[in-house]
C-alpha cells in the first residue's frame, strides 16, 4: 500500500512503535549480555512488522494471546515497556508482579492475556475469547499470535476446525520466520505456506510480507473487519525472518550468513524509514529525534524497574487462586 | 421434597445455573444434539431445548481444543461448564488443564481469573483400560485447580453450583456406577443413589467434608462409590460390636483436614478406602497427612485399601478384584483392632 | 525399618562421652527401654534404655571410646513386618515382601549368616496413643499385656492395667524403672518395700542404690508419708528445667562455702538517671544500669570475676553475667556476654530479647552457660536482702533487692532518700571476705554516684 494512502500520523506511529519494540530488545538483550536479568529471553527482532501491523488493527478491548517470544506483541497491543521491563528484572512491579517471566508478561487490561510458552497452547485459548465475545455480543476480536512451528501441534487443527464451524471472531497470525527453534520450515513441512491449511478447515488464508508493516497491518485490518462483521476467522501467514537466535543461548549455527544478510537486507524498520524519507512524510532530523524519544523511554523503563523492589520471598505463596478484588 | 438420581441432580444444576446467569454456558462431545444421548451420561439432556445449541454447544472430538477453548472463553467473560465423556479422555486436554488453567491466575500476579469447570465421569464399568479410570489423584497434585467428588445427589447439585460460582478452574469427579442415568445409559450394576434435592437455591460449600455415619472404633475415609463400600463395610462390622466412623471428604482439594485429623484423634485408627491405584494415590496423600498430624492419637498403622497398581481390567471377575469391596474393607479394618 | 541408637545429650555442657560398656551384644535381642549400654560424663556414670525392640546391629562404640553426642554407635533392626493384607504396590508385590520375612522375627536375611540366635523374639511395640497414655499415668509399658495388631500395646491395654490397679494413676503394685528394677534383682533385693523417689512415686535407680548402700533415702518428693493420694494436690514431674535447677541449687549448696554480705545504698543518683534516660526514650530498667556497673567493679576487681576449673582459679579478662530470670518453666538464667565493651542501649535492647525469649522457652543452651558472675534482682518482690546461691563455677552473685524510700542522716537532718540492698553471696573457697567486701564497697560506690563510671 502507498504510504500515502494512510493518514502520516498512523504510519509515523507504525514506524515509532516498530522501533520501540526494535531498541526495547536491544537493550534486553545488552542487559541480558551484563548479568542484570535473571532469566533467559527470546527476542522479537526483525519481527516487529508483524507485531505492530497486526496491533494496529485491534482495538484496546480486544484480545491478543502470544508466546514464548512476547515482548514485541505486548508492547504493540499496548503494555507498558516499564511494567515489562520490571518483569524481566524480576521486580515486584512487573506486570506479573514478577511471578510470570520474560515468558508470560502481559496485562489483561488492555487486552494482553498472560503470554504462553507451551506452543500452539494459545492458539484455542484464542479460539476461547472470541467465542465468548461472540456470546457476549461485545464486538471484540481475538488475535492469536504464533510461529509456523506452532502449526504442527494438534491444539492449532482443533482450534482452527471449532473456530470456523462456530465462525468465531478471531484472527490467527501465523509468524513464519522459517526456524522453529533451529528446524528449518522445509523440514516440517510438506506444504509451502502454512495458510494452505486453512482451507483443510474451511477459513481463508492469506500469505502476508511480514517484514512489511503495511502489507501486514492492511491484511490485518481486512481480517479483523471480517470478524468484527460475523463472518468468521482467517489465517494470516506472515513471511518474517527472526534476526537473532531462538533464545539468548543459540550460536545460530544451523543458518547460514549469508541467509541472514538477506534478511537484514529487508529488515522492516529500514525498509519503513526508507519510503518515510523518500515520500518525505518526515525528515532526518525528525527520525533522529524519534530516536531519542524512544530511546528515552527504554531508559526509563529500565530506570523504572532497577529502581523498583524486588517482591518478598513469601509472595510466592499467594495468588494460587483468585482473590476478590 | 423430590427425590433425585444424580445425573438429574446435576442436570438440574446446571439449568439453574443456566438460567440464573447468562454467562453459563456448557461445551462438550453429544451434549446437545437433537434426538442424542444428552453426554456420555444424559446429564445435559433436554437441556439444549431449553438454552439452545450456542449455549449447550457440541464440540468435534478434540478434547484438548475444547478445553482450551473454555479457557479463552472463561478468561474473557464467561463462565463455561466443559466436560469429557470418560475421565481417561482427561489426559488430552493436560496442557489446557495443568499448564494454564492452573497456572493462569498465578503467572499473571493474580490479575487474571479463570472460572472454568470440567466434569468428568470416572469408575471402572467392564468397558475396559481405558475407559475406566480413576484419576482425581493426578489433578489434586496440580497447585491451582479445586477437585470435587460428590457421592450423592444432594453434593452433587449442590457442589456443581459452588463450582459454577467459583472463580477457579475446578474439576467435578462424577462416578458411572453412581449417575443413575436411565434408558439406554443405565448402568449394569450401577448403585444409583437416589436422594433428597431440593428444589430451591443452595450451594455445598467447596472444602467441606461431611460424616456420614458417626463411630468410635475406626475412621473410614472413602471418596465417590468408595464411600458407599465403606458405609457396607460400616454395616457388617457393626454386628460384630465395632463402630466405625464414615467420612465423605466431598472436594479433594481443597481437603478438610480438620474433619478426618478430629475423627482420628477420636478414634485412634484409620483406614482409606478408594478406586485408584495404590501407588502416588490420594489415600497416600490422606495417610501422611494423618501421619504427620495426628501421630500421636494413633493406635493402630494407617491402611489405605486400593486397587493393585494395575490397569484396570476388563473381565468382571478381575473388575471385582480390582475395585475395592466392603470385604477388603472390614478386613483391613480388623487387621488394625 | 531400624532405629538408630543415638548417644544421648547428658548435662549441660557435655559434647562426647565415655563410653563404657554394652549390656548386649550385636546379634542380641532388645526390649525397648531396657538398659542397653553405659556411657560416663565428668560427672556420673549413667544407664542408657534400647530405644525400641529389635536385634541390635552394627555396633560401633568399644568401651573406652570417646563418643560424641547425639552420634549413632549401633542400629536395633526390626523385626519383620506383619503379613500384610493388602497389595504391596509398584514398590513391590505382598508376596515379593513375604519371601524375604523371616518368620522368626529375627530381622533381615542376611542377620543369620551371623550365626546369632536372638534369645526371644523382640516385643515391646507399642502405638504412639497408648504411649501417651502410659507416659502421662506413669504406667511401665513392659508390665502392660498387648493385645493391640502385631502384637502391639494398644491404648485399651494401658487402661486394662490401670483400672486392675484400682483408681488411675495409683499403681497397687509399685512401679519401678527398668534399671532399678535390674539393679534389685541383681543384688537380690526386694524393692516392692522401697519406696520411690521418682515421678508418680516411681522407684528409681537411686533408691535402690540408696536402699543397697544403707544411707537414708531423701525427703520423699511426693506424698508425705501418712497422706492419703486424695489429699495431692498437684504432681509435678522433676523433670528439664525443675530438674536440672534442682540438681545445680544442690551442687552449689554442697559445693561452695557460701558467705553473704550485704550493704545498703543510696539509689537516689540511680534513680534520677534512670528517670533522665527514659524520658529521652532511652528504656533502661536498673538491671541494665546494674549491668554496667557489674561490669566496671569486675573489672577492677578480677578476683569476683572467675571461676573454680579442677583445681585453678581462672580469673577472666572478659566480664559476662548472666540475669536471672523468673520464667513458667522455672528459673534460667541467659549470659549477656562481653557487658564492659556494649553502650547501655544496647544493653538495654539484649536484656530485653533475653528475657523474652527466656519466657517463650527460645533460649539455646549456649545462651545459658559460660558466664562469668550473676545478677539476680528481687526488688520487683519487694525483697530487700536475701542470700543468692553461688552459680557455678562463678565465684560470686549479686543480690538486688526493693529501691525504697527510707528515712536517712544526710550530714545532719533526716531525708527521704531511696535506698536500695544489695547481697553479696561470694565462695569463700576462692575469695576472702576483705576483697569481697571491697568489691561490694566499689558497687555501692558506682550505685550512688553512677557518674564515676565515666572516669
Amino acid at each position: 500500500m502507498p504510504v500515502n494512502q494512510l493518514d502520516p500520523d498512523t504510519v509515523l506511529s507504525l514506524y515509532r512503535q516498530m522501533l520501540l519494540i526494535r531498541r526495547f530488545e536491544e537493550r534486553c538483550n545488552q542487559l541480558y549480555l551484563q548479568g542484570r536479568i535473571p532469566s533467559t529471553l527470546h527476542l522479537y527482532i526483525g519481527q516487529e512488522a508483524v507485531a505492530v501491523g497486526v496491533c494496529a488493527a485491534l482495538g484496546r478491548e480486544d484480545y491478543v494471546t502470544t508466546t514464548h517470544r512476547p515482548h514485541g506483541h505486548a508492547i504493540a497491543k499496548g503494555v507498558a515497556p516499564r511494567a515489562i521491563m520490571a518483569e524481566l528484572f524480576a521486580k515486584r512491579t512487573g506486570c506479573c508482579k514478577g511471578k510470570g517471566g520474560s515468558m508470560h508478561v502481559g496485562d489483561i487490561d488492555v487486552g494482553v492475556f498472560p503470554a504462553i510458552a507451551i506452543v500452539g497452547a494459545g492458539i484455542p485459548i484464542a479460539a476461547g475469547a472470541a467465542l465468548a465475545a461472540k456470546r457476549l455480543g461485545n464486538g471484540r476480536v481475538a488475535v492469536s499470535f504464533f510461529g509456523e512451528g506452532a502449526a504442527n501441534e494438534g491444539a492449532f487443527h482443533e482450534a482452527l476446525n471449532m473456530a470456523a464451524i462456530w465462525d468465531l471472531p478471531v484472527v490467527f497470525v501465523c509468524e513464519n520466520n522459517l526456524y522453529a527453534a533451529s528446524t528449518p520450515v522445509s523440514t516440517a513441512f510438506k506444504i509451502a505456506d502454512v495458510a494452505e491449511r486453512a482451507a483443510a478447515y474451511g477459513l481463508p488464508g492469506e500469505v502476508v510480507d511480514g517484514n512489511d508493516v503495511l502489507a501486514v497491518y492492511e491484511a490485518a485490518d481486512r481480517a479483523v473487519q471480517r470478524a468484527r462483521a460475523g463472518q468468521g476467522p482467517t489465517l494470516l501467514e506472515c513471511k518474517t525472518y527472526r534476526q537473532v537466535g531462538h533464545s539468548r543461548s543459540d550460536p545460530r549455527t544451523y543458518r547460514s550468513r549469508d541467509e541472514e544478510d538477506e534478511w537484514a537486507q529487508r529488515d522492516p524498520i529500514q525498509r519503513l524509514a526508507s519510503r518515510l524519507l523518500d515520500e518525505e512524510v518526515i525528515a532526518p532530523e525528525g527520525l533522529d529525534e524519534i530516536e531519542r524519544q524512544i530511546m528515552a523511554q527504554v531508559d526509563e523503563a529500565v530506570a523504572f524497574a532497577e529502581g523498583s523492589p524486588y517482591p518478598q520471598p513469601e509472595e510466592a505463596l499467594e495468588d494460587v487462586f483468585w482473590r476478590q478484588q | 421434597m423430590p427425590q433425585m438420581s444424580i445425573a438429574e441432580a446435576l442436570r438440574q444444576a446446571i439449568r439453574e445455573e443456566m438460567a440464573r446467569d447468562a454467562t453459563v454456558f456448557c461445551l462438550g462431545e453429544d451434549i446437545g444434539v437433537p434426538g442424542g444421548f444428552g453426554g456420555a451420561f444424559t446429564v445435559t439432556l433436554g437441556l439444549s431445548d431449553e438454552f439452545g445449541h450456542e449455549r449447550i454447544l457440541d464440540t468435534p472430538i478434540s478434547e484438548l481444543g475444547l478445553t482450551g477453548i473454555a479457557v479463552g472463553a472463561a478468561m474473557a467473560g464467561l463462565r463455561p461448564i466443559a466436560d469429557v465423556q470418560y475421565g481417561d479422555f482427561l489426559f488430552l486436554a493436560m496442557d489446557q488443564l495443568a499448564n494454564q488453567a492452573a497456572k493462569m491466575t498465578y503467572m499473571s500476579g493474580g490479575t487474571v481469573k479463570v472460572p472454568l469447570v470440567m466434569r468428568a465421569p470416572v469408575g471402572a464399568t467392564a468397558r475396559g483400560s481405558q475407559h475406566a479410570q480413576s484419576l482425581e489423584a493426578f489433578f489434586c497434585h496440580v497447585p491451582g485447580l479445586k477437585v470435587l467428588a460428590p457421592s450423592t445427589a444432594y453434593d452433587a447439585k449442590g457442589l456443581l453450583k459452588a463450582a459454577v460460582r467459583d472463580d477457579n478452574p475446578v474439576i467435578i469427579f462424577e462416578h458411572k456406577l453412581l449417575y443413575g442415568s436411565k434408558g439406554p445409559r443405565t448402568e449394569k450394576g450401577a448403585l444409583s443413589p437416589i436422594g433428597e434435592v431440593p428444589d430451591e437455591d443452595y450451594v455445598v460449600p467447596i472444602g467441606q467434608g461431611i460424616v456420614r455415619r458417626a463411630g468410635r472404633d475406626v475412621t473410614i475415609v472413602g471418596k465417590l462409590l468408595t464411600v458407599y463400600r465403606a458405609l457396607e463395610a460400616a454395616a457388617i462390622l457393626a454386628e460384630e460390636g465395632v463402630e466405625a466412623e464414615v467420612i465423605d471428604p466431598r472436594t479433594l482439594v481443597p481437603l478438610d483436614k480438620r474433619l478426618i485429623l478430629e475423627s482420628v484423634r477420636k478414634t485412634g485408627r484409620l483406614v482409606i478406602v478408594e478406586e485408584d491405584n495404590l501407588t502416588g494415590g490420594w489415600a497416600s496423600d490422606v495417610a501422611a497427612i494423618v501421619a504427620e498430624e495426628a501421630f500421636w492419637w494413633l493406635d493402630a498403622p494407617v491402611k489405605r485399601v486400593s486397587a493393585p497398581d494395575v490397569p484396570p481390567p476388563f473381565a468382571p471377575p478381575m473388575e471385582q478384584l480390582y475395585v475395592p469391596s466392603a470385604q477388603r474393607v472390614v478386613a483391613a479394618v480388623r487387621s488394625l483392632l | 525399618m531400624p532405629t538408630d541408637v543415638i548417644v544421648p545429650p547428658l548435662g549441660q555442657t557435655v559434647d562426647t562421652l565415655t563410653f563404657v560398656s554394652w549390656y548386649k551384644q550385636e546379634g542380641e535381642a532388645v526390649r525397648a527401654g531396657e538398659p542397653l549400654f553405659v556411657v560416663e560424663t565428668d560427672k556420673a556414670t549413667l544407664d542408657v534404655e534400647a530405644p525400641a525392640g529389635g536385634v541390635l546391629r552394627q555396633v560401633t562404640a568399644r568401651p573406652g571410646d570417646e563418643v560424641a553426642v547425639l552420634s549413632v554407635i549401633a542400629v536395633i533392626a526390626g523385626k519383620a513386618e506383619g503379613e500384610l493384607e493388602e497389595f504391596g504396590g509398584a514398590h513391590g508385590s505382598s508376596e515379593e515382601l513375604r519371601g524375604n520375612q523371616d518368620v522368626s522375627g529375627a530381622g533381615e536375611g542376611p542377620a543369620q549368616a551371623s550365626g546369632v540366635q536372638p534369645s526371644s523374639p523382640p516385643r515391646l511395640l507399642a502405638s504412639p496413643r497408648a504411649r501417651r497414655l502410659a507416659d502421662r499415668a506413669g504406667v511401665p509399658l513392659q508390665d502392660v499385656s498387648p493385645t493391640g495388631p502385631e502384637g502391639a500395646i494398644v491404648e485399651r491395654d494401658v487402661r486394662a492395667y490401670l483400672g486392675a490397679r484400682g483408681a488411675e494413676g495409683e499403681p497397687a503394685e509399685p512401679a519401678i524403672t527398668p534399671v532399678a528394677r535390674r539393679m534389685a534383682e541383681e543384688a537380690g533385693l526386694d524393692w516392692h518395700r522401697l519406696r520411690g523417689s521418682g515421678p508418680a512415686g516411681r522407684i528409681v535407680r537411686g533408691d535402690v542404690d540408696r536402699a543397697l548402700t544403707g544411707t537414708a533415702p531423701p525427703a520423699p518428693a511426693t506424698a508425705a508419708p501418712g497422706l492419703a493420694p486424695a489429699d495431692l494436690l498437684d504432681t509435678i514431674p522433676l523433670r528439664s528445667v525443675r530438674a536440672v535447677i534442682a540438681q545445680r541449687m544442690l551442687q552449689s549448696h554442697r559445693e561452695t562455702a557460701p558467705v553473704t554480705l550485704t550493704a545498703e545504698a543510696d539509689a537516689g543518683r540511680l534513680v534520677a538517671l534512670r528517670q533522665d534516660l527514659r524520658s529521652r526514650d532511652l528504656d533502661v530498667s536498673y538491671n541494665d544500669l546494674l549491668l554496667a556497673i557489674l561490669a566496671r567493679c569486675l573489672q577492677e576487681h578480677p578476683r569476683l570475676n572467675a571461676s573454680l576449673v579442677d583445681d585453678q582459679i581462672h580469673l577472666w579478662r572478659r566480664v559476662d553475667i548472666g540475669l536471672a530470670v523468673d520464667t513458667e518453666r522455672g528459673l534460667l538464667v541467659p549470659v549477656v556476654r562481653d557487658v564492659a565493651a556494649q553502650g547501655l542501649r544496647q544493653l538495654a535492647r539484649q536484656t530485653r530479647l533475653l528475657a523474652e525469649r527466656a519466657r517463650s522457652g527460645q533460649l539455646t543452651p549456649d545462651e545459658l552457660q559460660g558466664g562469668t558472675f550473676t545478677l539476680t534482682n528481687l526488688g520487683m518482690y519487694g525483697i530487700d536482702a536475701f542470700t543468692p546461691l553461688v552459680n557455678l563455677p562463678e565465684t560470686a552473685i549479686l543480690g538486688v533487692g526493693r529501691i525504697k524510700e527510707q528515712a536517712v542522716w544526710v550530714r545532719d537532718h533526716v531525708e527521704g532518700r531511696p535506698t536500695v540492698w544489695l547481697s553479696l553471696t561470694f565462695d569463700h573457697r576462692l575469695v576472702d571476705g576483705g576483697p569481697a567486701a571491697r568489691f561490694l564497697q566499689a558497687v555501692v560506690r558506682y550505685v550512688e554516684e553512677p557518674h564515676l563510671l565515666l572516669a
